[in-house]
């Protein structure tokens, strides 16, 4: 229910293929707010991306509303402040939910720094020189203040994820979303992402992270939610989700990752 | 039984080697015109069947402002004129032969619907015969290269189409600063291999009366009554025309190729 803090309500989401012979999303229904480390967890194939990336639009939900800001982003048109009907923005919703993959997506024919950059400069028109202040203090806070001149290529797949993250804080998002960040790392190499997830959290960015990482999930996740065949199943704090779960399927799933 | 080729003959052929260099000449500049008009046409018509103009879109959104799951108002609503024409054409132009479209070109457009003047460019280039296989060799290799400029594109990841996305920039500045430098960086030994090919392909021009290396050949065959010392000379022309510039593109390949390593 729309609380004061409420950030992002997802009411009845649905994303079906194949004229619902697959329903990747059967109706989900949750309320993100500002401050949540909401961590989703499942089984693989049982949507938790496919929510993840509803949130920003990269997937088409076929029903359901998502209320961004108080705009519902799943209509085509939506009413201005003169309540007249006007097409949706979405790359201005977009501007304010940063996204991190988990092939980090950097762009490989740039820079860390041009990475970083190009959208502050393109689409918030902030001056170059600012833009790149900014991008080698955030660098530097992730301990990569050296690497800016460095491409993609040059970095390992932790350097890289570090880089994704600070290059979507850039455009200061009111939320981050994060779709299995430490998925594609080597296991030496999850520790450092997930360490400026967890301080990224600790100053109370709004973040819904998509993860297999239960140690991240108990730890810095303020909720947890578990899904499975696209149904949101249990929902709850990390102590009841890990210490007591009801659900036998978050039971049964527990127990194998556990 | 005859000999392959007579040393002899070779000799008879002294006199044509005006003809040849004449030749030579109309060849490169076919190639060259070809390429840039082919290019423009490659540009468009990748750019028309890339393109997102779907006038019927309103149908495809149910009442209740969601996307329709399927049936023919669905099918619809995605019909894109803009995109099939040009798909329609590039189908049309892979699936019939080079010199079938330039006996086309040249008797039915530019004899029966246009007139062109006749004038001789650097006074041995007729223009009424050179300006037809250009057209026609540039609508053929732009087909071509619009597959290539869109697979290229294609090709990039769509993960930096949603990188970029995700970070607010909008479909045309994605296209802009994400995906056609990495596209164009892709495509260039594709584009030049296309290149070598129009080249080649060049000596179909010699069946409208192009006066091109082969039709040469053709020349010198009904006046000196030999074929094969000719034929011989048009090979090693071409060659020489084609091997250095592939050769070219590698080396220009792999100078790009070198901001991939570490």
């Amino acid at each position: 229910m729309a609380t004061r803090d409420s950030l992002i309500q997802v009411t009845d989401l649905k994303k079906y293929y194949n004229k619902g012979a697959i329903k990747a999303l059967d109706g989900i229904t949750v309320d993100v707010n500002k401050g949540d480390v909401m961590v989703v967890i499942g089984p693989s194939g049982s949507g938790k991306s496919t929510f993840l990336r509803s949130l920003n639009l990269m997937e088409m939900p076929t029903g359901g509303s998502i209320l961004f800001d108080g705009v519902d982003i799943t209509k085509k048109k939506v009413p201005n402040e003169q309540g007249k009907l006007v097409k949706l923005d979405i790359d201005k919703h977009r501007q304010k939910m940063g996204m991190v993959f988990q092939h980090f997506n950097l762009f490989p024919h740039m820079t860390i720094l041009e990475n970083m950059t190009l959208a502050p400069i393109k689409v918030h028109h902030m001056p170059k020189a600012e833009a790149e202040k900014k991008a080698l203090e955030l660098l530097k806070r992730v301990g990569l203040g050296d690497r800016a001149e460095a491409y993609p290529i040059q970095l390992s797949g932790g350097q890289k994820q570090r880089v994704a993250i600070v290059r979507a804080l850039m455009m200061e998002p009111e939320v981050m979303l994060f779709d299995e960040p430490t998925s594609a790392l080597d296991p030496e190499m999850v520790g450092e992402v997930l360490d400026v997830m967890k301080e990224l959290a600790q100053e109370g960015m709004t973040m819904v992270v998509v993860t297999h990482e239960m140690g991240f999930a108990r730890e810095v996740g303020n909720r947890v939610l578990f899904m499975a065949d696209g149904k949101l199943l249990e929902e709850g704090t990390p102590e009841d989700i890990f210490d007591h779960p009801h659900h036998p399927r978050l039971q049964e799933f527990l127990s194998k990752v556990l | 039984m005859g000999t392959f080729v007579q040393l002899e003959n070779f000799e008879k052929l002294l006199p044509y080697v005006d003809m040849f260099k004449e030749g030579l000449v109309v060849t490169v500049m076919l190639a060259l015109f070809t390429v840039l008009l082919g290019f423009l046409l490659a540009l468009v018509l990748a750019l028309m069947r890339m393109s997102d103009l779907c006038p019927l879109r309103f149908l495809g959104v149910g009442k209740d402002g969601h996307l329709r799951e399927g049936g023919i108002l669905l099918w619809l609503s995605r019909f894109n004129p803009v995109s099939f024409i040009a798909t329609a054409y590039v189908e049309i132009i892979r699936s019939t032969p080079v010199v079938v479209q330039v006996m086309i070109i040249y008797y039915g457009v530019f004899s029966n619907l246009f007139e062109l003047p006749n004038f001789k460019m650097f006074g041995f280039i007729s223009f009424a015969r050179f300006f037809p296989g250009v057209v026609a060799l540039a609508m053929n290799s732009g087909a071509y290269l619009c597959e290539i400029i869109r697979s290229g594109i294609q090709s990039i990841d769509g993960g930096q189409t949603e990188a970029s996305r995700s970070l607010g920039l909008t479909q045309g500045q994605t296209m802009r600063y994400i995906i056609l430098p990495q596209a164009i960086k892709n495509i260039l030994p594709a584009i030049g291999n296309e290149f070598v090919t129009i080249i080649k392909e060049s000596a179909i021009t010699f069946t409208i009366g192009v006066q091109d290396i082969m039709a040469m050949v053709n020349a010198i065959r009904s006046a000196a009554f030999i074929i094969m010392e000719p034929l011989l000379v048009a090979t090693a022309l071409y060659f020489c025309l084609c091997f250095p510039t592939s050769k070219l593109i590698a080396y220009i390949e792999r100078r790009m190729s070198r901001g991939d390593k570490r």
